[in-house]
């Protein structure tokens, strides 16, 4: 018997004000003793509904409206709260999907603990030493005990997610569900946390659900892996299965999305479109739409989720021909034809570089009562931007990447050092002259959600430059806009030019952001972080586009990330920055292949490859 | 720690500004304000006597005084309680009006004022606690029909009921007409019976605003994800709705609260207008329509230290229960 098993559960938001939204639509999986599942698929695809329904805290406008939740045997589905509590975290614990939110704010790491141990002193007994318990959780996730007598606030990010891992390991369950635990963390800390995750469990021996839309980190951890897709599971199969003979044309599409840096040719696909409106109903297959091998017969019968290889699938073809190795071929050479992006080898020859940083250094001073302390945030840094060339920034978070930024676009001056572009020097440009500059040097920020003012229109968003920097106004402004709007790949124009922000999905917004950059006809475009928090299965489509741009319209790109496969997909040249100091800098290949700075090899190793726990 | 020291530091350089300008803007004028005063006391009245005139050159300045010399004696002045005599009382002193009238608001209002909290405070919690049932309904919707009453509408509707109609309570004032304020028995339960009905008015619409914010705030805490996890780690529902809901959804209603007490002054003219009732508030409305500038100006600089001291015990109390401002002002 299964510790979990999930039969036909459906769940579905009623707003008051919008039509009713079935999120999660009769999904069937069990969890075993000590199995470690990941949930896999795009944000929206109802994971996180279907985690908050296992562990039954659903809140108003969801509700359960099918099937049956079963743990060790017991029909959980309907049990009244008062007689689940017995049940919580004794045997089914979890770490939410934005710890930074998860703990009490008002109350000291030591009393969540402690209130936790309280709740369960029938279990536990009344004499347990809070101290001494907690200290020896901490320690398990390397926390230091000084961590107890803190306040939320005073952790950072990675250590408060590691707090609320301890916590989900207190009582030691038998069940623990991991919603993304990691999302939003500087790579090297989730890499850190998520070895520990798996030292733990493979100690303890807990069961694990883990959901996440980042799949390199779900294949190498999982046992076995469930694909996700508009509320519907669509693959089924244990890892390895999954990684080299996966058979739903969805789960080939996300694992597409990654590749290993090192490989003399990289790769990488995606999906084009978004999941479907699950408050309509659909015939057929949910995937259609976005399907490369869909058939005719895909438009009207809804596919069931079937045994396929070692586990199910979830599709017509694999239904009908099965031999699934055919499909996946016939799907690999259909995307290839206009979905990969690829970087290959080719060299480009040296154009006249348009900006040039010369032995740049930046001391910034604090004053804090009567000590004033210097950091030396950059620290004598050269390098030139060519057009048509991209250049990756790569480092830390405080490595002096964002300082560096800054001083290209002149919002902030050198203590040291030049920068020249073409024939002015910037750091010597009066207040007219440097509005005249900027509309030659403009920024894509990393946060899509808030670079746009959530109150105004694609339109007007777009049109801000067109008047500030190039005069245009009125229908001449909006034929630009949209024809801004076709060039980043939102077409037809109209359809967008009149949305609010929130109308648009998170890469729909990047590529708004980015149109709006290129609306004064900027030379030189500085990227921070453009493609962070985006879906992994876009990211790709906005590293394709960003490239295309660059090499049609001859800009100059500073691209700064710590995401070195994306780096070695766009970047020609790669320069690699710790404490303000340049510590690696070549062609990306070079770099990548040899890495020697040792930030650049953990973030290396930070990079998740499918399937590696097969191969160690 | 150093978050206290710099809240009471900023408290008392803001004291210190307001009671200087409370000095300074009389004397900007150009002139002699004293003089200029004079003329308009004379103007209405026919006598004014060399004690009231003392008063307002005490309060006013001469013309050809050292500005420093001045600002010394009325710094003494103000922390020796002497405002000189009003003008309207005569011969009483300001602070003989002030302190005469200050129990009575100090108990009515004030009373009702920590009860209206208390009661909308718990109610709102509880409201939240049951959210979307029908307790909930009965709350929200009971309280905002009442926040729609307008205060004069049913202080006079309490008075026509009660006190006209079934005569239970005396229609206004602070005590019977034959006695005089003393602390004997008869006239304690006097002065109750004659607080009854403006109290009652003061507590049906006191706690609206608790009620409304509170419960909004609550009801957005428990849907955090400390909430939920709090609910998912097994915790008790009181337990949840206490540390997890109450006890963060408090903190923005203690500073209203204690900005509300230090405010108490502005509120009262209503309430003690129209029940007749012998408190500040109608002190402060018979000094304005009296031009009693001495009165006047010592009642202000009471409101201004009230609301002063009222911030600062917010900001005090506002530290210890939220670790997050306590800390992330000290840096
Ligand atoms: N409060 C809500 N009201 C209505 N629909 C919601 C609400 N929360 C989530 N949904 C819908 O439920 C679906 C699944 O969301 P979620 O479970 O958060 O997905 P995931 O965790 O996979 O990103 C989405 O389509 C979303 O629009
Ligand atoms: S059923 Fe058809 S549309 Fe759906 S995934 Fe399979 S091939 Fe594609
Ligand atoms: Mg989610």
């Amino acid at each position: 018997m299964a510790l979990l098993e999930v039969r036909d559960l459906s769940v579905t938001y009623s707003p008051r004000d919008s039509a009713a939204v079935r999120a999660v639509d009769r999904v069937s999986f069990e969890v075993h003793d000590g199995e470690f599942v990941g949930l896999l698929g795009e944000s929206g695809c109802g994971k996180s509904t279907l985690g908050n329904a296992v562990l039954r805290l659903l809140d108003r406008p969801a509700a359960i409206t099918g099937g049956t939740i079963r743990f060790d045997g017991q029909d959980v589905t309907t049990t009244p709260e008062d007689d689940l509590r017995s049940l919580r975290w004794v045997d089914l614990s979890t770490v939410f999907q934005s710890s930074m939110n998860s703990l009490n704010p008002v109350i000291t790491v030591r009393r969540q603990f402690a209130d936790t141990f309280e709740a369960h002193s029938d279990a536990l007994g009344n004499d347990l030493d809070v101290d001494a318990r907690a200290t020896e959780l901490l320690e398990m996730v390397s926390l230091d005990r000084s961590v107890l007598s803190r306040f939320p606030h005073e952790l950072s990010g990675g250590m408060k997610q590691r707090v609320a891992l301890a916590l989900a390991l207190a009582l030691e369950p038998r069940f623990v569900l991991l919603d993304e635990p990691t999302t939003g963390l500087d790579v090297v800390v989730q890499r850190d946390i998520l070895d520990r995750l798996r030292v733990l469990q493979a100690r303890l021996g807990f069961a694990v659900l883990f959901i996440s839309h980042d799949l390199g980190t779900v294949m190498e951890l999982a046992d076995r892996v469930m694909v996700m897709y508009a509320g519907e599971i669509v693959e089924d199969q244990p890892a390895a299965e999954m990684v080299t003979r996966h058979l739903h044309p969805y789960s080939a599409g996300l694992l597409g999305s990654y590749a290993d840096p090192r490989d003399q040719v990289v790769e990488v696909e995606f999906i084009p479109g978004r999941p479907p409106d699950l408050s309509q109903p659909h015939a057929g297959c949910l995937f259609q739409p976005r399907c490369p091998v869909a058939v005719d017969a895909c438009r009207t019968v809804h596919p069931e989720l079937l045994p396929a290889s070692l586990g199910q699938v979830r599709c017509l073809l694999v239904e009908q021909s099965g031999d699934a190795r055919v499909v996946l071929e016939k799907a690999a050479e259909l995307r290839r034809r206009d979905q990969v992006f690829a970087a290959g080898l080719s060299e480009r020859a040296d154009a006249e570089p348009v900006l040039v940083v010369d032995g740049v250094s930046k001391v910034y001073k604090t004053r804090r009562g009567l000590n004033t302390t210097l950091t030396q945030a950059v620290d004598d840094v050269s390098f030139a931007l060519r057009p048509g060339q991209v250049t990756a920034l790569v480092g830390q978070s405080g490595s002096g990447k964002t300082t560096i930024a800054r001083i290209l676009t002149g919002v902030e001056r050198p203590t040291a050092g030049s920068v020249r572009f073409k024939d002015e020097p910037v750091d010597h440009l009066g207040r007219g002259a440097l509005r005249k500059y900027r509309r030659h040097v403009q920024l894509v920020f990393q946060d899509p959600f808030s670079a746009l003012n959530p109150t105004r229109t694609v339109a007007y968003a777009l049109s801000r430059p067109l008047r500030n920097h190039l005069g245009l106004t009125g229908a001449e402004a909006r034929a630009r806009a949209a024809e801004l709007l076709e060039t980043v790949g939102l077409s037809p124009a109209d359809q967008y030019l009149d949305k609010l922000p929130h109308q648009l999905s998170g890469g729909q917004r990047q590529r708004v952001v980015i149109a709006r950059a290129l609306a004064p006809e900027p030379e030189v475009v500085v990227a921070d972080e453009p493609i962070s928090m985006l879906d992994v299965s876009i990211r790709a489509e906005i590293i394709a586009l960003l490239d295309q741009l660059v090499r049609d319209r001859g800009i100059a790109m500073l691209y700064i990330t710590h995401d070195l496969l994306s780096a070695r997909l766009l970047a020609d040249e790669v320069m690699v920055l710790n404490q303000g100091v340049m510590v690696e800098r070549g062609p990306t290949l070079d770099v990548i292949a040899e890495a020697k700075d040792p930030y650049t090899r953990k973030l290396l190793a930070a990079i998740p490859r499918p399937g590696a726990r097969d191969i160690a | 720690m150093l978050y206290f020291v710099r809240r009471a530091g900023f408290f008392l350089a803001t004291l210190w500004a307001a009671v200087t300008l409370n000095f300074l803007i009389p004397r900007l004028q150009p002139g002699d304000p004293a003089q200029a005063m004079l003329n308009r006391l004379q103007g209405e009245t026919t006598a004014v006597n060399p004690a009231q005139l003392e008063a307002i050159r005490k309060l006013l300045g001469t013309p050809d005084g050292n500005l420093l010399s001045q600002y010394w004696d009325y710094l003494g002045a103000i922390c020796t309680g002497h405002f000189g005599v009003s003008y309207s009382y005569f011969p009483y002193t300001v602070t003989a009006m002030i302190s005469s009238a200050l129990p009575w608001t100090l108990i009515l209002v004030g009373v009702t004022q920590m009860l209206s909290f208390a009661i909308g405070t718990l109610l709102g919690a509880w409201a939240a606690y049951r959210r979307n049932s029908r307790v909930d309904s009965v709350i929200t919707l009971g309280s905002t029909f009442v926040g729609t009453l307008p205060f004069f509408w049913l202080a006079l509707l309490l008075i026509f009921v009660f006190a006209i109609t079934l005569n239970w309570f005396p229609d206004g004032g602070g005590y019977g007409g034959g006695s005089s304020p003393s602390w004997t028995w008869l006239f304690v339960s006097d002065a109750f019976q004659h607080s009854v009905l403006p109290a009652v008015a003061l507590l049906i619409t006191g706690p609206i605003g608790w009620i409304i914010g509170m419960r909004n705030n609550m009801v957005q805490t428990l849907g955090e994800d400390y909430a939920r996890l709090a609910r998912a780690k097994g915790l008790p529902r009181r337990r949840i709705a206490l540390t997890y809901g109450a006890r963060i959804a408090i903190l923005p209603n203690v500073t209203g609260f204690a900005i509300a007490l230090g405010s108490l002054l502005g509120g009262t003219v209503l309430v003690e207008t129209i029940f007749n009732y012998p408190g500040l508030g109608r002190l402060l409305l018979e000094a304005v329509s009296n031009k009693d500038y001495p009165l006047m100006q010592a009642l202000f600089l009471f409101t201004t230290i009230g609301v002063l001291t009222a911030n600062f015990l917010a900001d005090v109390t506002y530290g210890f229960l939220d670790p997050r401002v306590r800390r992330a002002e000290a840096v």
